[in-house]
């Protein structure tokens, strides 16, 4: 217990002296994970929008799929890009493995569906009159369309969000496709895992409350989104 | 205004509309009556233009109408539908009414007085800044039926919009809609209310299992 203790007692000294390493880890933890769901939200938004607004005839495999991907393992994600990536591999010729690209490519792969699906949902979820009511009133397709996703604006920034917190919590992608080169590609999971395995507890401890705090705050957001 | 020939609705094989001729003319007011599941609400839908027939005709204006996307839109711009339980979007009172309004492209500084103004028809003077989605069941409704008068349609088509009021409310709404046309406005109006076609000075269609019937002897 006494090491548990003082552990934790140094982890909340190395966050309050902002330890340059933990810094650095939370740094690119932070600008990867906004990059990569960035890129989410351009592919994930209007897939589940698309999805949601049409009627096709495989309608219901493709919801299956986008489903099933929310649950794809983290590391196979890392599998199929590092293949892709590595000097053998189609993009080889790039040399993006181990940078911060590599993670910002994976993390995309990675919350694109929960984005997707979660945009999926707020169509679902949405007054079946607000198309109608708008298509009464004179406006057009696309309009009728635009005002939907305005009134289930907050659905969607929460499906931002749940991207955000899927890309910042994960370690398998960060850690084949990043390396966790210390202050290029060290995140703050990898250097969680890392650390931890060098014996350095109170290090990683101080990351874990770090990580902890985001996914608190992300999640404190989402709530609030959810319930207006 | 409008013509029907030989419209049939189906869903499945369930036949919901089924109306050999039909013409709705114009300045006039209207009142649909039947039974629930008699396809009023579907033959709104189709003179709203929401809803394509299964087959059959329609003209309106004497003009054939076509369905596509372009001529649809045009049309839908001449007739405004208001439901039941009408929705209204989020944001203020004046950003429901003014919706419509924006959609046409009418300048903003006109959205004040018109929006102003048809607020006033319903009683609504003063709730301009309010939240829609604050506003009592009644005020709803009245804030719905001034987002479609802001409009000025020619036709003012209304699924039930006295129900679930309180008498006060539809008193009012009764008076607004009684008045619609002598300004130009033809009103078609589906009701369960027996006197409201003597009331309102309109006109009777009666469907009956998605027909329209010779509205029976009382």
């Amino acid at each position: 217990m006494d090491f548990l203790v003082s552990s934790f007692s140094s982890a909340l000294r190395l966050i309050g002296a902002l330890s340059p390493d933990v810094v650095d880890a939370v740094r690119t933890s932070l600008s990867i994970s906004a990059g990569a769901t960035v890129f989410a939200a351009i592919f994930g938004i209007p897939l589940g929008l698309l999805v949601g607004l049409s009627d096709f005839p495989l309608k219901r495999l493709v919801v299956t799929v986008l489903n099933t991907l929310m649950a794809v393992p983290t590391v196979v994600v890392g599998l199929l890009v590092y293949g892709f990536l590595s000097r053998q591999g189609p993009l080889g010729v790039l040399g993006l493995l181990f940078t911060p690209t590599a993670i910002v490519i994976g993390g995309t792969l990675l919350a694109a569906p929960i984005v997707a699906n979660y945009a999926l949902a707020s169509v679902r979820g949405a007054d079946p009159r607000i198309v109608p009511t708008a298509l009464t009133l004179g406006a057009g397709r696309f309009r009728a369309v635009a005002t939907l996703i305005g009134e289930i604006r907050f659905g969607i920034l929460a499906a931002v969000i749940a991207g955000f917190g899927r890309v910042v919590s994960e370690v398998g992608v960060a850690m084949m496709l990043g390396g966790n080169i210390r202050g290029y590609t060290r995140t703050m999971t990898t250097a969680i895992a890392l650390e931890t395995s060098k014996g350095e507890f109170a290090f990683g401890m101080a990351l874990g409350i770090v990580l902890m705090m985001v996914a608190l705050i992300v999640n404190l957001f989402l709530n609030l989104l959810q319930q207006r | 205004m409008y013509r029907l020939q030989s419209i049939r609705v189906r869903y499945g094989s369930n036949v919901a509309l089924d109306v050999e001729e039909l013409t709705i003319a114009e300045g006039r007011l209207y009142t649909l009556t039947g039974a629930n599941g008699a396809g009023k609400s579907t033959l709104l839908s189709i003179l709203a233009f929401l809803t394509p027939p299964t087959s059959g005709e329609i003209f309106y204006a004497g003009n054939r109408v076509d369905w596509t996307h372009g001529s649809v839109e045009e049309y839908r711009r001449k007739v405004t539908l208001l439901h039941q339980s009408p929705y209204l979007f989020g944001g203020s009172v004046h950003d429901n009414v003014a919706f419509g309004l924006k959609v046409r492209g009418i300048p903003g500084e006109e959205h004040r007085r018109i929006v102003d103004r048809a607020l006033d028809g319903v009683g609504l003077q003063g709730f301009r800044d309010r939240k829609a989605r604050e506003l009592s069941g009644g005020e709803a409704q009245r804030v719905a039926m001034a987002r479609a008068m802001a409009l000025n349609p020619e036709v003012l088509l209304l699924d039930e919009p006295l129900a679930n009021i309180d008498r006060e409310t539809a008193g009012l709404l009764e008076t607004v809609i009684a008045s619609l046309p002598a300004q130009g406005t033809t009103v078609v109006m589906t009701t369960h209310d027996p006197d409201h076609p003597g009331r309102l000075n309109g006109e009777s269609i009666h469907l009956e299992g998605g027909r329209h019937v010779v509205q029976p002897l009382r």
